[in-house]
Parts: structure tokens; sequence; C-alpha cells
């Protein structure tokens, strides 16, 4: 079967768009929907984003109620006591020392992840499968089985709370972080870096001006999902840090485990919202630029004639070779 | 082309050993340490071997000691880790198709599930609570009075919790599988089309066999994360039964001396449903046409 559907499925709609449509052009695909199956499509994504979107909207409504009884199905006193009430239950320190463990987090995790990645990739290593299996495994233990043991061996070795904290949240975020590198690595080139040793580049030049800037995008997804990790845990704070270490989520989760504090629960929980929101905008940005000039470089970039030859001749760019 | 050196990997390849092992180190040992460690004395201490107080003897006391409610937890958690993942996959399944159709319906749903996923679970629960409680926005919505809307929150049949779940964990499933789709999910799609197969059967034999091997894999990930998760059904849920998680923590935080060995064993019983599972998913996995 060489009908193969590929150089039809390069968006028509698109390559259509304001110009008459020529015999030979393709038309729209087969598995477009079509009368019924259409008016179904539209539907099912329209529920969809309800499903995904209607547990936030109460957020939005009591962060700024100050009264809201109860048939009404708007607040009542629109206002802002939550936002006064949550900065009285500490908040603002708390956000600042959750930002600075997720960022901690991300920091360790990522080069730690990206280098095992890298050596399991390029076959380097001893007992690949174990070593891969190791560094996959926190994410199929429950984190507060292997916390409750940990504590007892932290606290007779002496370990401060917060280096404890760090660590184990470092080995919860090790599976994502080694898993998207191991996926940029196994789409990238090693022949940029051999190239660059060849004409005389020492290692480093070639970690910093050919190694990272090609994998920086995984780098990015990697180091996001490990903020994440750091970001948004609750148990591990709570055993480990036994108290010392407030993070945001503590504050959130004593706030709503009381009564009468909605409007501060609905506050705290979208400033708990906002952080990675604002980073997973700047990835999908920086990865839409970062996309489109890299196709460009081979005729415009004078500086760098090692990456100007070979890019068209990539071997196993992603989607060429599977 | 044909001058070109060897392929790197190849040539990587023969330096197998030290250098690899160095790369692989900073993360392994961590690793290594927290998994044992943690585990393995998880373990020492539900067989009294780690005593804060008194003389080691091993027994198997602390697994004996909640013979009684220590089964009503293990049903209760899988209960609500089977609902979560069944339903968290069949939505994530649904979402999958919708985002690798590619229409602009499937952009603003690959957007809404990407955002979904960064979403702490703490912050879900908080928020499905405000939704679903008996003064939440739903019952306002359709006029429920409050004595007439079902507990959902806390009420016996853990609605919130699951609810929370599935919310977040479909998010998850339908990035996942959309993402191993998005390669190669169109050629064959489109081929069967011109083929002749109508929607129902490019489902059947295209979709649903493709899809297959990342929804097992993601969906055994929410299941073991749902099983050993803790904040969201402590928040959600009721006092009694209690889910696993719930429950060694209340016995962890307790001030009885012989409440931590019984934290521990529910920890280690936690952990060896989580790992039955996981292992039951990879031999089902293996079993898929499309593994390897």
């Amino acid at each position: 079967m060489t009908i193969q559907a590929r150089s039809v499925t390069a968006d028509p709609q698109r390559a259509d768009a304001g110009r008459l449509r020529l015999p030979g052009d393709p038309g729209p695909r087969l598995t477009d929907s079509r009368g019924a199956g259409r008016v179904g499509r539209v539907l099912s994504a329209t529920l969809l984003a309800a499903w995904f979107l209607v547990p936030l909207v109460p957020l939005a409504l009591w962060a700024f109620a100050d009264r809201w009884s109860f048939p009404e199905v708007l607040p009542t006193v629109w206002g802002i006591d939550g936002l006064e009430s949550s900065i009285a239950q500490g908040a603002v320190p708390a956000f600042w020392r959750s930002l600075l463990l997720g960022l901690v987090v991300a920091a360790i995790a990522t080069p730690l992840g990206a280098a095992a990645a890298r050596a399991l990739t390029m076959g380097t290593v001893r007992w690949p499968r174990a070593v891969g299996l190791v560094l996959l495994a926190p994410v199929a233990l429950p984190p507060f089985a292997a916390v409750m043991g940990l504590n007892v061996v932290l606290l007779r070795a002496y370990v401060p709370p917060l280096v404890g904290l760090v660590l184990v949240l470092v080995v919860i975020a090790l599976p994502y972080t080694t898993f998207a590198m191991r996926v940029a690595y196994a789409a990238h080139d090693i022949r940029f870096e051999e190239e660059a040793r060849t004409l005389g580049a020492s290692p480093w030049t070639v970690l910093w001006r050919i190694h990272i800037p090609l994998v920086a995008p995984a780098l990015a997804r990697a180091a996001f999902l490990a903020f994440l990790v750091g970001w948004s845990d609750y148990i591990v704070t709570v055993i480990i840090g036994g108290g010392a270490v407030v993070t945001l989520p503590l504050v959130i989760a004593s706030s709503a485990a009381g009564i009468g504090n909605d409007s501060a629960v609905a506050i705290l929980s979208l400033t708990a919202i906002l952080p990675p929101l604002t980073l997973l905008l700047l990835l999908g940005l920086a990865g839409r630029r970062s996309a489109r000039p890299r196709r460009r470089r081979p005729d415009t970039d004078p500086v760098d004639p090692r990456t100007a030859r070979s890019p068209r001749s990539r071997p196993h760019e992603p989607g060429a070779t599977r | 082309m044909s001058l070109a050196p060897p392929r790197g990997r190849t040539a990587a390849a023969g330096r197998t050993g030290l250098r690899g092992t160095l790369l692989v180190l900073p993360a392994v040992v961590p690793a290594l340490f927290v998994l044992v460690g943690g585990i393995g004395a998880a373990v020492a201490q539900s067989l009294g071997l780690l005593p804060l107080i008194g003389p080691v003897r091993l027994s198997l006391d602390a697994y004996t000691a909640q013979s009684g409610a220590l089964p009503v937890s293990i049903a209760v958690s899988l209960g609500i880790a089977t609902a979560s993942t069944a339903i968290a996959a069949v939505v994530g399944f649904a979402a999958a198709l919708v985002i690798v159709s590619g229409r602009w319906g499937g952009r603003i749903v690959a957007t809404i599930s990407a955002a979904t996923v960064t979403v702490p679970h703490l912050i879900g629960a908080a928020a499905i609570g405000l939704l679903l409680a008996d003064s939440g926005l739903l019952p306002r919505l359709l006029g429920i009075d409050a004595d007439a809307w079902p507990r959902l929150v806390g009420g016996p049949w853990w609605v919130a919790v699951v609810a929370e779940y599935a919310w977040k964990e479909s998010a998850f499933v339908a990035l996942v599988v959309a993402g191993t789709l998005a390669t190669r999910v169109a050629s064959f799609d489109e081929t069967a089309a011109l083929l002749g197969a109508g929607r129902l059967k490019r489902l059947r034999f295209v979709m649903i066999p493709l899809c297959l091997p990342a929804l097992v894999v993601s969906s055994t990930i929410v299941f073991v994360y749902t099983l050993g998760s803790y904040e969201v059904a402590w928040l959600l849920g009721r006092s009694y039964p209690e889910p696993l998680p719930v429950m060694a923590l209340r016995l962890f935080g307790s001030i009885t001396l012989t409440a931590r060995p019984e934290a521990a064993a529910v920890a280690v019983v936690t952990t060896t449903i989580s790992l039955v599972v996981v292992a039951l998913a990879f031999f089902a996995l293996r079993r898929t046409a499309l593994w390897r």
C-alpha cells in the first residue's frame, strides 16, 4: 500500500485558504467528520472542555465573595475579605517558600535526570534495564509509605528536615525528568557534538554551545515537571518537614479543613494555580518561537557552520524514522 | 551522506563502563537511598525491628492489630482507585481522540487539559468541595435545597473523592495517549478510511489498538497514584471507613507507642498492592500487539 495519506494530511484547509482549488489539490480528509458526525464531534469537544473547566468556576466566584448565602447562584456581597484573610494566614511567605522549593527541586532533578537519560540512551551504562527501573520506580510506589520509613532513617542520621525534604522530592521528580530527557535524547544527534570536537572545541564548549542548546526545549519541559512536584507536594512536606517547613499547600490544607473560610481557600487556590499556568504558557510560547527559526537556520545563520550544514540531512529527526 | 562518520550511538557504545556509570550514579544513589531506605525501614518498623523504645522483637503484631479495620480500608482504597481509574481512562481516551482529530476543538481541549494537569490535587480537592458540597455551586445552580442534596462530600459513596481523581487524572491520560497517538495515527486512520472502514470500525480496529499500550501505562500510573494519595480522600472523604493512606497517617500521628509500627504495616500493605498492580499491568502490556 503506497497510498499513504502523508501528503494528504498536511493540513489541506490551511493550504487551500485564500486561493482557488485546482484539480489535483488535496480535498478534505476522508477522516473529517461531516453532518451528524461533525455535530457529535463539536458537542463532545464542548462537553470535554466543560468537564475540565467547571470545577474551577467556584474558585473564581468564591475568591471575591465576602458573603454568599445559600440559595443564591452568585455571591451576594463582593469584596476582598478572602485576600486579607489569606494574607493573615501567612500566604505570602508560604508562597515564596513553595516557589523556592519547586525551583530547587527542578534545579537538582533536571541535570540528574538529563545525565542519567543521556547515559542510558547512548548505551554506555552497565545494567541499563535495572538502572532505568530504579529511576522509574518512584512513580509506582505510594510516596507516603517510603517517606514514613525514611523519616526514621533521616532522624537517626541527623539529616535536617529541609535537606531530607528536597532529597525525597528530587527522587519523586526523577522519573519525570529522566523520561522526558530519554525521549529527547532518542531524537538527539550526537554527531553535532562529535563534529565540534573534531574541529577542536573543548568538551565544555561542546556542552555549552552545542549539547545544551540542542536539548534546551526538553530541559525546560523536564524542569517544569520537576517544579510541579515540588510546588504541589503536600504529604512529603507534612511528614518529613514535620511542620517546620510551611509551604502553600500546607496553608491551603489547614484553611480548607476548617469551616467558613471558603473565600480564603479560593484565593489561596488561585494563587497556587497561577505560577504553574504562567510557566506552562511561557513554555508554550518559547516552544513555538524555537520551532520556527530552527527550520530557517541552515541558510541564515553564518556564525556556526557546523549546525548550518547538517540539520537538512539529520537522519533521526523525530517522525523521520518512526 | 556516504562519507558521514559512523552513527554516534555505535561509536559511543564502545565506551561502556566508567563514564556512563558516573553519569547515572548521581540520580541512582538518591533514588536507591529513598526507595530501599524508605521501604526497608517501613518493613523493619512494621515487623517490630525499629521500635521507638523497648526491646527489638520480631513480630507480626502490627499487622494483626488492625485486623478489623485493615480489610475494610483495603476494600475502600481499591474501590476508589478502580472507579477513578475507570472514569479517567474513558474520559481521557475520549479527550485524546478529540485532541488528535486536529481541529480547533482538539486544540482547545489539549490546552485545557494541559492546564488541568498543572493544578495540584489539593487545590482540585478544594475546588470540587466548593462545587459538590451541599452548599456548593452545583446545588445552587440546580436550585436544590441543601437538605435534599445527596451527600457527595463525605458521603457513603466517596463521590467527591472519585470525581476529583477522575477529573484531574483524565487530563493526564488524555495528554499521554494523545502524545503517543499524534505521531502516527493520522496516516493509519486515513488509510483505513480509504479502504472503506466506517467510523466505528476505525475506532475498534485502528484507534483502540494503537491507544492500548499508552492507555494501560497511564491507567496503571493513575491507579497506583490514587491508591497512595492522601490529601484528596482526607479532605473530601469521611472519617470511617478510611482509605489506606488516611489510616496510615492517622496512626503515624497518634501518640500511642504501638501506633508507629501499625502505620508502617499499613504502608507496607499499600506498597505491596501497588507492586502487584504494576506487575499485572506489565504482563497485560506484554500481551498487547504493539509492545516492541
